[in-house]
């Protein structure tokens, strides 16, 4: 009896729980009220530095991509000079992306971070490879085109 | 002129009678009494449930009720609040990751 009692009480304790939770999802999940779209002017020196690829279509940009990629570029300055040319280059690209292929490219990128280190180096040695082969040809071609 | 009931003297009257009681009629009343207590300890959970007021029974009744459910709440707020934080760190650090990896951004675009 003693026993049902508790049962009984948790079950309460879990439902208003469940009902707290179902009034504050929509809180929770939305974003916050910082949310707002920005415009380039109004973005700092170092975030325009960052961002400076997508200076002409940034005012265009859906708000919550604005969001994620103001957050994306709060780790270029601590990038070497290398990584912050292969920022820079990909941006593009990147922003002009589904939200669907990016989440999917996140998977596929954590996916292969776990592939041990072995095989991950002879995949990447590959992947130079082939992209030393196609920039020959491509040489290649147009010396060819230009005689 | 009434007469006055003395629950002792009724208790005592009441044993001594069942003690005139042949065995099948003792071991008839024995089941029954142990079938009604049975049946009641069946209905007592459901009862708490089942009473028609179920929302009554949802909100808290006292402060001590009221500040547990606040608290429940507003742990149920921070963790919620934590984990979307550590997932927008994550997706930040991702998207840095494949920005700035080795192997060009095709490789993990379809």
């Amino acid at each position: 009896m003693n026993h049902n009692h508790i049962f009984v009480k948790i079950i309460l304790v879990f439902t208003r729980l469940f009902l707290a939770a179902i009034v504050l999802l929509p809180f929770l999940v939305s974003s916050p009220a910082s949310a707002a779209p920005e415009s380039w002017q109004s973005l700092s020196h170092a975030q325009k530095e960052a961002l400076a690829p997508l200076a002409q279509q940034w005012d265009s940009l859906p708000e919550t991509q604005q969001q994620r990629l103001l957050k994306t570029a709060k780790g270029y300055h601590q990038l070497s000079h290398v990584e912050k040319q292969r920022f820079q280059e990909r941006l593009t690209v990147w922003s002009k992306l589904t939200p669907e292929q990016r989440e999917a490219a996140r998977e596929k990128y954590q996916a292969f971070q776990k592939v041990p280190a072995d095989t991950r180096e002879e995949v990447k040695q590959m992947i130079k490879q082939e992209q030393q082969q196609k920039a020959q040809q491509s040489d290649t071609g147009t010396n060819d085109s230009a005689k | 002129m009434t007469t006055k009931l003395d629950p002792g003297k009724v208790a005592q009257l009441l044993t001594q009678s069942s003690r005139q009681l042949d065995t099948s009629t003792l071991s008839a009343l024995a089941e029954a009494r142990k079938n009604a207590l049975e049946r009641q300890l069946v209905r007592s959970p459901s009862t708490a449930l089942s009473t028609g007021n179920w929302t009554h029974n949802l909100t808290p009744h006292s402060g001590q009720q009221w500040l547990a459910t606040g608290l429940l709440v507003a742990i149920l707020m921070f963790t919620a609040g934590y984990w979307k934080h550590a997932r927008e760190q994550q997706i930040s650090e991702l998207d840095v990751a494949i920005l700035t990896d080795e192997l060009p951004i095709e490789v993990f675009v379809d």
